[in-house]
């Protein structure tokens, strides 16, 4: 693999976001109180660049970095690739780099840690000594992690996991978050911790490398730890927690420790979330006891406001998602010409290209994404064929349109794994994780005959004998059009 | 005076005349702000009636034009001893 200049720490990915202008430099004093939370907001909703706030109001020394991936020019920053690559070109790397040699992470000396250099435990502990900000007006509360990895570890089989669990602060040290039963973490509670009664030790990681935050966004089988060196090109840097056995990105911003209360559950939410709605109803949710905080001196809080498209984390989970599905598909032998997820389907609807070879292909790539670990996170697929480009939604709408057949095309798959955040959801679908799915087959069916009776699309491209395309392509300034980019 | 506030799915949640557990959030000013607290209380619409004030959002986060007067009898403390 050739030489990666990736962004090694938040600081670097600021500093790389800076000058390639996509990121401005707040000087002027912040609130943590919405002020904050509508700056990032409005960025997203404008593409516009990151907001890095240098001074917040009531915590001297402290700054947030908001939407930091949510364009693709700081996707591909993050990556050290060029911020104009394009979206194919970023997804090929990104399998090119994930498809590649694990690369085990290293432990370090703690006093070699940045992450150590403020160590606030016992009765020094308090959130509220973290700028938290108060992210929409009228969430639940001030949420800590919008932005960050929940790293815990299987005590029998040692599975590292670090997930994007969202995180609310209850009170100065408890905060509750929302773990679906099917995520690895929910998986891990109800599978040991829960049963036997005993507290499950975790580490929330706040501002990370841009990688390190890919790593914890994606659903990808590998462990996050060597999915950070894969994506960067060398190991990522780890240092053992205070207060358990966890390791944790030594060059983060913040890392709290504790434990994950099997008795004892605090409300969570409402919250502003990825689907741009507040669905998900209050509840008591999983519950986190906090031991010790940990940060590095003039450290930087990272947040994503999720809410309308678009945000990190429609982007970002939309472009793993997506490629991660394409790796399973590839392996099962099916000829895909890639997957796709359009951020503003806020990660709800799989784009499919697919080489129609035989019957029945479309309802296979459904059952196998409908089946896999990522499919509680969209409920629609489209299948639509080789000729027609994923990335351009003018096509794709096109073909569904007019390929899929509305009784024979639309296939629904129900009383399937759902989450509360669903918005068209019932109240009792919310509450239960019941979820429905749906497959939009936009294939001709492959008993029909190509002659005759498939239909021939008529555009510029299919329609007309190449010298006439190259001849009016070639005069096509001198008809008195502009030139086309 | 102090200000709270609640988060409720029907205003039936907070009856009044009567002792209520319910989990309040300080609105005072402070890096403390947003905090809960899980209290037994009493709640009036007179707001006169009790010392501090209420304020109440609905399930997704919309204000309640409803306002309250609250007295908080006494913190209940839900944490299991072993986390303290």
């Amino acid at each position: 693999m050739s030489k990666i200049s990736a962004p090694r720490s938040n600081r670097e990915f600021i500093e790389a976001c800076v000058k390639a202008g996509d990121a401005v430099r707040i000087k002027q004093e912040v609130d943590w109180e919405n002020e904050a939370g509508a700056i990032v907001r409005r960025a997203c909703e404008l593409g516009a660049a990151a907001p890095f706030m240098e001074k917040i109001k009531d915590y001297p020394g402290f700054s947030y970095f908001g939407a930091p991936l949510s364009t693709y020019r700081r996707m591909a920053i993050s990556l050290g690739m060029d911020p104009a690559s394009s979206l194919p070109e970023i997804g090929k790397e990104y399998l090119k780099r994930t498809n590649s040699e694990p690369i085990a992470p290293v432990v370090i000396d703690r006093k070699d840690a940045p992450c150590k250099e403020n160590i606030l435990l016992g009765a020094d502990v308090d959130l509220c000594k973290l700028p938290v900000p108060l992210v929409h007006d009228g969430d639940g509360g001030r949420y800590v992690g919008t932005w960050h990895a929940v790293v815990t570890k299987h005590p029998v089989r040692g599975d590292v996991n670090w997930g994007m669990y969202r995180q609310m602060m209850f009170d100065s040290r408890t905060m509750s978050g929302a773990v679906f039963p099917f995520s690895d973490l929910g998986k891990q509670l109800s599978e040991y911790y829960l049963p036997r009664g005993i507290s499950c030790p975790f580490a929330t990681a706040i501002g990370l490398s841009p990688l390190a935050a890919m790593a914890a966004c994606a659903p990808s089988p590998i462990p996050e730890p060597e999915l950070v060196g894969m994506l960067s090109g060398e190991p990522a840097r780890l240092v053992k927690c205070e207060t358990n056995d966890l390791e944790v990105p030594a060059d983060a911003e913040i890392i709290i420790e504790g434990e994950i209360c099997p008795d004892y559950k605090v409300e969570e939410g409402p919250f502003g979330e990825y689907t741009g709605y507040r669905t998900s109803p209050r509840d008591f949710r999983v519950t986190f006891r906090v031991n010790c905080i940990t940060y590095r001196n003039n450290a930087t809080m990272t947040i994503s406001n999720m809410g309308v498209p678009q945000d990190e984390g429609q982007l970002l989970r939309s472009f793993s998602l997506g490629l991660e599905l394409e790796k399973l598909l590839r392996s099962q032998g099916i000829p895909v010409t890639g997957v796709y997820m359009h951020p503003r389907s806020t990660h709800h609807m799989m784009i499919v290209g697919v080489k129609p070879a035989y019957t029945g292909i479309a309802q296979q790539i459904a059952q196998l994404a409908f089946g896999s670990k990522l499919g509680p996170w969209f409920h629609m697929v489209m299948v639509v064929d080789d000729q027609t480009d994923i990335y351009n939604w003018d096509e794709v709408y096109h073909a569904f349109c007019t390929r899929c057949h509305p009784e024979n095309g639309i296939h629904i798959y129900r009383n399937t794994t759902g989450t509360p955040l669903y918005p068209f959801a019932t109240p009792h679908e919310r509450k239960y994780s019941i979820g429905s799915k749906v497959l939009f087959d936009c294939l001709w069916p492959v008993d029909w005959d190509k002659t005759n009776d498939v239909p021939t699309l008529v555009s510029f491209k299919n329609v007309y004998p190449k010298d006439i395309q190259e001849r009016v392509l070639s005069n096509w300034t001198a008809y008195g059009y502009p030139a086309v980019k | 005076m102090n200000q709270w506030e609640v988060f409720v799915m029907d205003m039936g949640e907070l009856a009044e005349g009567k002792d209520i557990e319910i989990s309040i959030r300080t609105l005072n000013p402070g890096m403390h702000k947003y905090t809960y607290k899980h209290v037994r209380a009493q709640v009036s619409s007179t707001l006169d009636k009790f010392p501090d004030q209420l304020q109440v959002r609905m399930g997704r986060g919309q204000l309640s034009p409803a306002k309250f007067s609250i007295k908080v009898i006494e913190e209940i403390r839900r944490l299991p001893p072993q986390y303290s």
